[in-house]
């Protein structure tokens, strides 16, 4: 192993990255423009859906309830209408999301406290705001519920001995408001630094490509020393895309960094080193840029995207999905940066998965090496 | 012929260790195709090795099996005592090469190129600093040194990839078409610069479709669907050319060219440009013959007279009747 020949390789590939425009772009731009995309898109909080009321009870009890329903942000009074009609000409219009039908008897119902007779109905053609809607307005309606009951009580002349029929108080720790965005962002961060995996394998394909890869194999540099000098740069733009990344959802989003930075920037290489394994296999597999491209997707992306936990929790998929996330570096980095960053974790409990993923990378790399010939044809 | 002399002593007078590269039986397959056709190849030290053919014969493909970038279907070779099957990485430190499409690192500079050779070389620091100017004047380079080489010409690129490929100090020369796309002014300094290193006795194989760049060579073989058809001097190979050719440039080509072909005694018409080569028994006898036949049929004549034989029309007439033999038998 000549160092000599890793460094030239090194050397060239930074000047390439610096120098070529695309590289340029893909290593260092993409992965922040990318980052501030999907955490702005994807984390969008449900707000103001527009809902229609359908009142058969018209009493000041249920027009105190409606009104209290859509006092926040959170639902907007889009049409007070009088028949089931006109809710479905709304509904199939798109104009509302949610109709609401409070059936005769409501305020006659509740203060008999034999419940609260009320109807959703939600657009399953977008059952995103239904079902936020539907959680809203449980949420209300047991807190009206809980107010009529108390009003009755004391009524009642019962002030001491009752409490709230359900009192249930769910604290979320390390992310104290249940953002999504908070939870999101970390997980993200091991999407985003896929970007260096893909240009890895593009600049392999573009090498074969483009023929240098042929004088390439005609000198005496050898697998190792070519597979290596190529990685080495991409770890190294990644890192800096791990210093960049942090601080834009500390600044822009105000995600707390809660754990320490060394150990997540070390934990990052490692990751980085892993997933440029896999750039590297995909770019010794496929012949062509786009090719090498389109696997990219295949195999760093949308895993990446759907199985590393990010969006669905591991634990809910089928056994066969959860081995193969086992093999997915994003999988173990996304604990990583979603422990560094909320929990506040350090090395003493994050060492299992910068083992794993450093396993993951010695593997890929093995098997790109293995699969790597100085031939043609 | 004083040159054709001193090819047949050189084997006699130097014993058989200065045989470079050796092949026997050379064979490649893709897909079934014999891409090269059991080949045997011999060539000594310091010799300015010419491989031609048409396209798709076989040459980038017969270079990229010495050079041990291909694996062998069959037969065995050797270059500078390393096995062609066995010893590809031992090969690639005994020789320069530069593929046809050689690609330099187009955002580096010049200087950048040549240095990243030098290094995957191992060619140590101080040695670079000299090779490198000396490589830059020779192939003209020196002004251009901090320039990147996607902004050099054509030619310059194939001249910054020679030097490239001469960074390191080698034995053998492999280098594959490196004239093609390349406009005649730099072909020609390219063959200068060849020519030199012929002169430092190292061995330089090269390949060209170019006939005329044949000629300069020491010795040709000439490639044809994967088999060598023939292998010797030029010299040699113009000899072996049957009839005279005389040169012809009549005011009508098609008209010219449809009295012609049913003239006697002509053995073949090549055309060039404005002009037509014909291949004729005698041209003593024919061209009297030539000009009165074009006059009666209406046909002016700009020029005629008789023409030495060059490698174009000795390759041109071994392919053709190589091909005429082919199709022979496949006729029912």
């Amino acid at each position: 192993m000549s160092l000599r020949h890793i460094f030239a390789v090194v050397r060239k590939e930074i000047q390439h990255i610096l120098r070529d425009r695309s590289t340029f772009v893909l290593v260092l731009l993409a992965p922040t423009a990318m980052m501030l995309l999907m955490a702005y898109a994807l984390t969008v909080d449900i707000q103001h859906v527009p809902i229609a009321v359908l009142d058969y009870d018209r009493s000041p009890t249920s027009r105190n309830f409606v009104q209290q329903i859509t006092a926040g942000d959170d639902l907007d009074l889009y049409a007070q209408v009088s028949s089931l009609e006109e809710i479905e000409t709304l509904l199939m219009r798109g104009e509302i999301k949610v109709a609401l039908i409070l059936a005769p008897g409501f305020a006659r119902d509740i203060r008999s406290l034999r419940g609260m007779p009320l109807q959703i109905i939600i657009d399953g053609t977008e059952p995103q705001s239904g079902a936020f809607a539907v959680e809203h307005v449980g949420w209300r309606a047991e807190e009206f519920l809980n107010q009529a009951l108390s009003a009755q009580m004391g009524a009642l002349g019962v002030t001491q001995g009752i409490s709230q029929p359900i009192d249930l108080r769910v604290r979320a720790w390390y992310n104290p408001s249940l953002k999504p965005r908070v939870d999101m962002i970390p997980g993200l961060i091991s999407m985003v630094l896929g970007f260096p995996a893909l240009s890895v394998a593009l600049t392999l394909a573009h090498e074969r490509e483009h023929g240098t890869l042929e004088q390439l194999m005609a000198t005496p540099i050898t697998r190792a020393e070519l597979l290596l000098g190529k990685m080495i740069p991409y770890i190294l733009v990644g890192l800096v895309n791990v210093i960049i990344i942090p601080l834009l959802a500390m600044l822009l989003f105000r995600i707390p960094f809660n754990g320490n930075f060394i150990v997540f920037f070390l934990l990052s290489a490692v990751f980085l080193f892993a997933i440029l394994g896999m750039g590297l296999i995909i770019g010794v597999f496929m012949k062509t840029q786009p090719a090498a491209l389109a696997l990219s997707f295949l195999l760093i992306f949308f895993p990446g995207f759907f199985m590393t936990g990010i969006f669905f929790p591991i634990a809910s998929m089928p056994e066969v999905m959860r081995m193969e996330a086992l093999a997915l570096p994003g999988t173990h980095y996304a604990i990583i940066t979603r422990g560094v960053f909320l929990t506040g974790v350090g090395l003493e409990v994050l060492w299992p998965y910068g083992v794993m993923l450093a396993g993951l990378g010695v593997i890929f790399l093995a098997i790109a090496g293995l699969f790597f010939r100085k031939r043609l044809g | 012929m004083g040159d054709s002399q001193s090819e047949e002593l050189i084997p006699t007078v130097n014993s058989n260790e200065q045989i470079i590269i050796e092949t026997q039986g050379l064979t490649r397959e893709f897909n079934e195709t014999l891409a090269v056709d059991s080949l045997d190849l011999s060539i000594r030290r310091g010799e300015l090795f010419g491989l031609v053919g048409p396209d798709g014969a076989g040459k980038t493909t017969t270079l990229r099996l010495l050079t041990g970038l291909l694996k062998i279907t069959s037969g065995s070779g050797s270059l500078a005592g390393f096995d062609l099957a066995t010893q590809p990485e031992e090969i690639k430190r005994h020789i320069g090469y530069m593929a046809q499409e050689f690609s330099l690192y187009s955002e580096l500079t010049v200087l950048e190129n040549l240095r990243f050779f030098s290094e995957l070389f191992d060619v140590a620091a101080e040695d670079f600093a000299l090779r490198s100017e000396h490589l830059l004047e020779f192939a003209a380079l020196s002004p251009f040194r901090n320039r990147r080489a996607d902004h050099l010409s054509g030619g310059m690129q194939k001249m910054l990839a020679l030097a490239s490929t001469l960074i390191h100090e080698h034995e053998i020369l492999i280098l594959d078409e490196p004239t093609t796309g390349v406009d005649p002014i730099s072909r020609r300094e390219f063959w200068d610069i060849l020519a030199e290193l012929y002169d430092n006795r190292t061995t330089v194989i090269v390949s060209t479709p170019y006939m005329d760049e044949a000629d300069r060579c020491s010795r040709v073989g000439l490639m044809y669907e994967g088999r060598m058809v023939v292998c010797d001097s030029p010299e040699a190979i113009r000899d072996q050319l049957e009839g005279e050719v005389v040169h012809v440039r009549p005011d009508d080509w098609q008209a010219a060219r449809v009295v012609l072909g049913e003239l006697p005694g002509i053995l073949e018409t090549q055309s060039y440009g404005e002009s037509i080569h014909l291949l004729v028994d005698s041209a003593e006898v024919r061209i009297p013959e030539i000009e009165l036949a074009l006059k009666e049929n209406g046909v002016g004549i700009k020029e005629i007279r008789p023409a030495p034989a060059r490698m174009e029309e000795a390759f041109i007439s071994l392919i053709r009747g190589l091909a005429a033999h082919e199709d022979a038998p496949e006729k029912p």
